[in-house]
């Protein structure tokens, strides 16, 4: 019987098909196409909502009834058909999100895929790296975000949190490998941008260039729209250029990978500030239809202690990290208190240390269990020395002849849990104490600057002082303005910044082609299915996380040299091959169900399966037991357990780690292979006593049946 | 800090915050882990970047979820 496939994606396939090979000559009926296609899409992926469906059929029936070349018209009978026919398997998918067949891969991506908020296509990019394909994987990534360098540098990776090694030992170094491969793929030339579509003739204007904006620019460049990015500062980056220092993220990466997306003929305009040397009305006077405001959170929020506004040394964080970013070296002084826990506070605290400070001091009012940043941030400020002073808060910056000379604190402890579950920091009374120091810097949080923005008067704010958007589509209250990043969110990840400059660049494109914005934010999509890469299990488990080569602690005090030096060849490789490659084997635990219960066999020891409460996992085990029956590769649905005769054995892996391997047995008659020893044994002792066996003779069931009917042959029957 | 990083939670109700949208009503239910918590100031007000198994990474208000483990 042949495998039944879902409708829906026999109607992307087939509209992709034809598109593809352009079969449809006439540019208004292939729009027309291409834009059923994309709403086709979007039910295949999760996206779609109730108008997708009337909105296809329409678009089918324009293509059916107005197009006067056979192949549109022939094409739009066939989509009009089988949106008739199949409306329920349509309708299903929209409202459930769900593919009951699995034939719409887009719907279940791996769990790392799904973590990624710019939904690259993780386990495809780290296959591509094991086979030794860095181009190829740079490639792979860009379809889904096109600074694989800066985000292999600089990721909060939340896909590792995800990822299914860390259920056994310790997750895949995802984040590393995609900076290695981007990283060799930019010194082997193989780093190439995709085809431009023909130019549209379009103009759609980016406020911002940091991560969203630059995104956004690169994928509306790719579908060949005119577009123009305005940008305050003199150079593209935004807070990846003065937002995260360079010890972490060189300039050059941030310049390559800006390069890249200007080849695309996109027009940067620096120094020009949204307000002060332009505005939206004389932006729309030079015929820009769309906007896209990516302006980040680039104001820092005040203290509010007494002193504050008084002295020149007290310099916010994100002030200080741009000025070092353009290029300024000053120490703002030799003993120096930063003031917050998050990771702006550790970059302050560590470039000071860079800048010369002989003394760096983070204060922080509750305990470093509590310190927001992240625990590899706070562990290499304390190997630079960075000094802290938990459970303190900042009353009084004084000084004098417009100098700071001291910051006046107090003691805290930590009271009951609140509503939120905080334990609320409570000053202790007479516990006042000073801290002699040249320079104050707080980093306790940025907000967005309205400069400029709020001459927009139909703009929506939200109580965060945040652009009000829809989060599905990034459309702000006003016609033709969308907006994405630190300006939406507040300040956020590069990450989730550059999934928002995608999305902003695919809702800008509906805009323009009138098309249904989606209701949800997008699902990830699967690019590719990848072969398999084969190792022995053994190696499978005893692969260790790659780790990553840092520079000496005296060096990282002095300069701002790069900490993270980056993978080594041999064990990005090997690294790749650690990853269990959950985009094929959807972790159901069918395999080891049958084995254990119905078997009785209990060969498959995977307790990385239970995601929640994960068990042991030894994938030698199988070795040990497995009788290479086959009943788990039988009943895998995806593919992922296999078993084959290669070469004189039968091979059992999963995702390409062999399980086990046994030499074949033939048939004594006919030289067919038959299974392992091993098999048979178990097979012998199940049905022991039951009928007559062969004897020592391996026979195959053809020839088995043959000699026992020419055993029965022989049997005369009895004389009358 | 309520909410940290690698925590396993779950979306337990509808948020009041202005920030929720009709979309994330089908995440209720919903487990998942904080892979960006307020990484700033310990702001119970910050809205938190959560993982959900099978559906995806969104920001949340923080009154929505809550810790699975302690």
């Amino acid at each position: 019987m042949e495998k039944s496939t879902c409708p829906v994606a026999d109607h992307v396939r087939e509209l992709a098909a034809v598109l593809e090979e352009e079969r449809i000559t006439v540019a208004r009926c292939r729009q027309w196409a291409v834009d059923i296609l994309r709403l086709m899409k979007d039910v295949a992926s999760g996206r779609g909502g109730p108008e997708h469906f009337p909105a296809m059929t329409d678009l089918a029936e324009k293509l059916a009834g107005e197009c006067e070349d056979p192949m549109s018209a022939d094409l739009g009978n066939r989509v009009l058909s089988g949106l008739r026919e199949h409306k329920e398997v349509f309708l299903s998918h929209l409202e459930t999100l769900n593919c009951p067949l699995g034939d719409c891969i887009e719907l279940s991506p791996a769990p790392c895929q799904m973590a990624c908020p710019a939904g690259i296509d993780v386990p495809g990019y780290v296959t591509l790296i094991g086979q030794g394909r860095d181009g190829d994987a740079v490639e792979l990534i860009r379809q889904d975000n096109p600074f694989p360098w800066v985000c292999g540098l600089v990721c909060t990776h939340p896909c590792e949190f995800m990822c299914a090694r860390g259920r056994m030992d310790k997750p895949v170094a995802i984040k590393d490998l995609k900076g290695f491969a981007a990283e060799r793929a930019m010194s082997a030339g193989s780093y190439r941008n995709p085809e431009r579509a023909p130019d549209n003739g379009r103009k759609v204007c980016i406020i911002g260039a940091g991560p969203a904006g630059l995104t956004a620019a690169y994928y509306l460049a790719l579908k060949g729209y005119r577009v123009t990015v305005i940008e305050a500062l003199p150079m593209a980056g935004g807070m990846m250029m003065v937002g995260i220092p360079r010890y972490r993220l060189p300039r050059e990466v941030i310049d390559r990978e800006v390069a890249m997306i200007e080849d695309l003929g996109v027009e940067f305009r620096y120094n020009t500030r949204l307000g002060k040397d332009t505005t939206i009305d004389a932006l729309r006077g030079e015929g820009f239809e769309a906007f896209f405001i990516a302006v980040g959170a680039q104001s820092s929020y005040k203290m509010g202690i007494p002193g504050e506004d008084d002295f020149p040394q007290v310099i916010d964080a994100i002030d200080l990290l741009r000025r070092v970013a353009l290029g300024e070296r000053h120490s703002p002084g030799k003993r120096v208190a930063v003031i917050g826990g998050g990771n702006v506070a550790m970059d302050a605290a560590r470039t000071c240390i860079r800048l010369g400070c002989e003394e760096v001091t983070v204060v922080y009012r509750r305990s470093r269990a509590d310190m927001p940043a992240n625990p590899e941030e706070l562990e290499q400020a304390e190997e630079e020395d960075v000094r802290f002073s938990f459970l303190t808060v900042p009353v009084r910056i004084g000084g004098g002849d417009g100098k700071v000379t001291t910051l006046h604190c107090l003691r805290t402890e930590l009271g009951p849990e609140d509503a939120s579950g905080r334990r609320r920091p409570i000053p202790v009374e007479g516990s006042d104490f000073s801290m002699q120091v040249d320079a104050v810097i707080p980093a306790i949080g940025q907000t967005v600057d309205k400069t400029g923005l709020d001459s927009l008067s139909d703009l929506n704010w939200s109580r965060r002082n945040t652009i009000r958007v829809d989060r599905a589509s990034l459309e702000t209250s006003v016609h033709g303005i969308f907006a994405a990043g630190d300006v939406v969110l507040g300040p956020a990840t590069v990450v989730e910044a550059i999934g928002g400059g995608k999305r902003a660049a695919e809702a800008i494109d509906r805009f323009f082609e009138e098309i249904p914005q989606p209701k949800m934010p997008p699902v990830p999509v699967r690019r590719q299915r990848l072969g398999f890469l084969e190792l022995s299990a053994s190696t499978k488990m005893t692969l260790a996380r790659a780790e990553m080569q840092m520079l000496g602690y005296d060096r990282r005090r002095i300069t701002f040299q790069q900490v993270e030096l980056g993978l080594s060849e041999n064990s990005a490789r090997a690294e790749a091959k650690r990853c269990l490659r959950c985009d094929i084997c959807v972790r159901c635990g069918t395999c080891v169900d049958i084995c254990r219960d119905k078997m009785g066999v209990d060969a498959l020891h995977l307790g990385y399966l239970n995601f929640d409460r994960p068990g042991p996992t030894d994938l030698r085990v199988a070795a040990e037991r497995c009788i290479l029956c086959g009943a788990c590769a039988a009943n895998c649905s995806t593919g992922a357990m296999r078993m084959e005769d290669i070469g004189g054995e039968r091979v059992l892996s999963l995702c390409g780690t062999v399980l086990n391997r046994l030499e074949l047995e033939h048939c004594m008659e006919c030289g067919t292979a038959l299974g392992p020893a091993r098999y048979h044994d178990f097979i012998r002792k199940r049905t022991e006593g039951v009928g007559t066996d062969t004897g020592e003779k391996i026979l195959c069931m053809a020839c088995a049946r043959k000699a026992a009917a020419k055993a029965h042959g022989e049997i005369l029957p009895p004389v009358a | 800090m309520a909410f940290k990083r690698g925590k396993r939670v779950v979306v337990h109700k509808k948020s009041r915050d202005e920030s929720w949208q009709p979309y994330m009503d089908r995440f209720l239910g919903a487990h998942g882990i904080v892979t960006d918590p307020d990484a700033t100031k310990n702001d119970p007000d910050a809205l938190i970047e959560v993982t959900l198994d099978g559906e995806g990474t969104h920001r949340f208000p923080q009154d929505c979820l809550r810790l699975l483990e302690k």
